[in-house]
């Protein structure tokens, strides 16, 4: 039981937690109402209250999503940005699963330097070496192509990392006792070391899905085609058209915004504890 | 022939100038159980890992069944195994964890299934068969692994310490299972243990090692009775057994603080020539009834009880000879106190006698 003065603390922390929250939400508060609104009620709430208020339902409360659904080629653009991102999911797992697994169980020559060199390019940010990333593309004629942009993605030191950590702890007597029971290394690594190590699996999973949606500079760089493009540039090319209303550019923005909030509420447990199993497991 | 043969196994490790398995050589019978037992660090699990194929052998052959393994993979040796810790597959149930390997051999499901069943009911799992392996107890975790190793229809069951990590009184009702499961399938069967307890209770044959190498094979009884060496009868039975290093003068065995005992013509025939001798006997030779005093009234010592351990069934009474730690195992109607003093002798025919170099029985 808490007692009087601990529960006016506990009410005077809640209420400015409050009040911080509200801070940093004002402006996913003025999107998010404004995206229901035609331009001109944009204007006109503009410097009142009710610019943190949507407005009253009516048929045209949607009519931003609508246009944007249906008269632009967002729906597209983000129907390319999860198949993207489930291909650089799935790859991403099993290449940077594969060599954290081999990091972390199978002896060979050189592999504490070689774990070495992965947390050393875990300090190189991906700007420095976009240049070689985009000739190199560009060099085997894959600009322009879903292959083209997946293609640096799938090779990640952190997820590498993650993994090595996680798949150290695992105990060697379940491979020993899988080896007995017929179970080939291939098989065994995706029927029990990732089963086994599913909070970092969901980890990468969460991480990997929000690089490839909140990407930008790589896939402007590799498309040129109106097509193939992600939701982050397609939102660019959308809001960058005249016949482009306020309210759809609001829209947009939402939808594009939404969706990473969303996970991280969601997953945050699992990122929380997938990062978590991956410290202090040094082997 | 013998169904599993070792011949002068030895391995070393990259980097240890010392081998941890020297000149390790056995033969074993079909439907034996072996129990390899032996301090920390004496070589048992790594012999029995070679057996297994998850070590290399460094030098010396492996035979199965007539058949050379030491290159064939541990999947292809028709061996099971039982892991110290389970090693069940965690995100498994305990059906899926038994029937695993007969998936991956590609049996067909009925027999799968079949086998399946059978395994869970003769382990009694039938209330458990759905359950992950951390919503079950040690004992019960340690099933399923029993489950697993005995569906494959493996010529060999190979144990590393499977009862380690279950509390005293579970150990002792597994131990059980293990030896009826044993009776009822006639594996060949090699059993790892620290535990002289229950390679005693278990075993047809005990193979007792120390620094890689192996001290003796035997019967149970052979080592506890017949130990080939000091390190042997130290190790075997509980109490430990209790050791005086004595000189050999005028037929007599003289104790460090000059107590006499007095040899029997047998005895002064087995230590002629000798003149210094470690001397063995065990609590339970240690004799304080009135019927031994009468018949050996030459070698009658006397014992200040220095601490009585009640163990229910018998009582352990601690007293100094010879200035030395003696522990003696007496009858629970033994009654006697701390701070008395009581008669005893030594049951001649239980006496052991070492060499105090080598260490070795002087037969």
């Amino acid at each position: 039981m808490l007692n009087k003065q601990q529960k006016r603390k506990q009410i005077v922390l809640t209420a400015l937690m409050i009040a911080v929250s509200l801070l940093f939400l004002f402006p996913v508060i003025w999107l998010i109402a404004n995206s229901f609104k035609s331009d001109a009620q944009i204007t006109a709430d503009m410097n009142s209250l009710s610019a943190f208020l949507p407005p009253a339902l009516s048929e045209n409360f949607f009519k931003n999503y609508t246009d944007v659904l249906f008269g632009t080629k967002f729906a597209r653009y983000v129907g390319n940005t999860l198949l993207y991102a489930f291909i650089v999911i799935v790859l991403g797992i099993i290449v940077n699963g594969l060599a954290g697994y081999a990091l972390a169980k199978i002896k060979f020559p050189g592999r504490e330097k070689w774990m070495m060199i992965i947390m050393l390019l875990m300090i190189v940010p991906m700007e420095t070496i976009i240049t070689i990333h985009f000739l190199f593309i560009a060099k085997v004629g894959l600009l322009n192509t879903v292959v083209g942009y997946v293609l640096p993605g799938i090779v990640n030191p952190f997820n590498i990392y993650l993994f090595r950590q996680t798949f150290i702890s695992l105990p060697d007597d379940v491979w020993e006792a899988a080896q007995l029971d017929h179970c080939s290394p291939m098989r065994y690594f995706f029927t029990m070391v990732l089963p086994m190590a599913k909070s970092v699996v969901a980890t990468v999973a969460v991480f990997t899905f929000l690089g490839v949606w909140n990407d930008y500079l790589w896939p402007s760089l590799v498309f040129t085609s109106g097509d193939l493009l992600t939701a982050q540039i397609g939102l660019n090319a959308i809001t960058a058209n005249d016949n482009t209303t306020t309210g759809m550019t609001l829209a947009v923005i939402t939808m594009v915004t939404i969706p990473v909030i969303l996970i991280y509420s969601f997953f945050s447990k699992q990122i929380v504890e997938g990062v978590m199993t991956t410290g202090g497991k040094e082997g | 022939m013998a169904f599993i043969e070792l011949k002068n196994i030895c391995k070393q490790y990259k980097g240890n100038p010392k081998n941890s398995v020297t000149d390790f050589s056995l033969d074993i019978d079909e439907g034996e159980f072996i129990a390899f037992v032996g301090p920390s660090g004496c070589g048992k699990s790594t012999t029995l890992r070679m057996i297994a194929g998850f070590e290399d052998i460094t030098s010396g052959e492996l035979y199965i069944d007539g058949r050379k393994v030491n290159e064939v993979k541990p999947a292809d040796r028709s061996i099971a195994m039982v892991f110290q810790n389970y090693a069940l597959y965690p995100h498994m149930s305990v059906e899926k964890n038994i029937s695993y390997g007969l998936k991956n051999m590609k049996v067909p499901a009925d027999q799968i299934k079949e086998k399946t069943d059978w395994a869970i009911r003769i382990l009694g799992l039938e209330e458990y068969r759905k359950r992950k392996p951390k919503n079950l107890s040690g004992g019960q975790r340690q099933r399923v692994a029993l489950g697993r190793a005995i569906v494959k229809d493996s010529k060999v069951f190979l144990m590393d310490e499977p009862l380690s990590n279950l509390d005293a009184k579970l150990r002792v009702s597994m131990r059980n299972e293990i030896s009826q499961l044993h009776k009822k399938l006639k594996n060949t069967t090699i059993y790892v243990t620290h535990d002289q307890v229950e390679a005693m209770t278990m075993a047809d044959r005990i193979v007792l090692m120390k620094d890689g190498i192996v001290q003796q094979v035997g019967k149970p009884m052979e080592l506890y009775e017949h130990p080939d060496n000091i390190f042997v009868a130290g190790f075997i039975g509980s109490p430990q057994m209790n050791f005086f290093h004595c000189k050999v003068q005028d037929g007599q065995l003289v104790f460090p603080d000059g107590a006499k005992y007095q040899l029997t013509n047998e005895q002064n025939h087995k230590l002629a020539g000798r003149s210094e001798v470690v001397m063995g006997i065990r609590g339970e030779d240690i004799k304080f009834s009135d019927l031994y005093i009468q018949q050996h009234p030459e070698n009658i010592m006397d014992a200040l009880i220095t601490n009585i351990e009640v163990m229910g069934n018998e009582n352990n009474l601690y007293f100094e000879i010879g200035g030395q730690q003696t522990v003696a195992r007496v009858d629970k109607y033994e009654v006697c106190q701390e701070g008395d003093t009581r008669q005893f002798v030594f049951n001649p025919d239980k006496m052991h006698f070492f060499d105090s170099k080598t260490e070795r029985t002087i037969r």
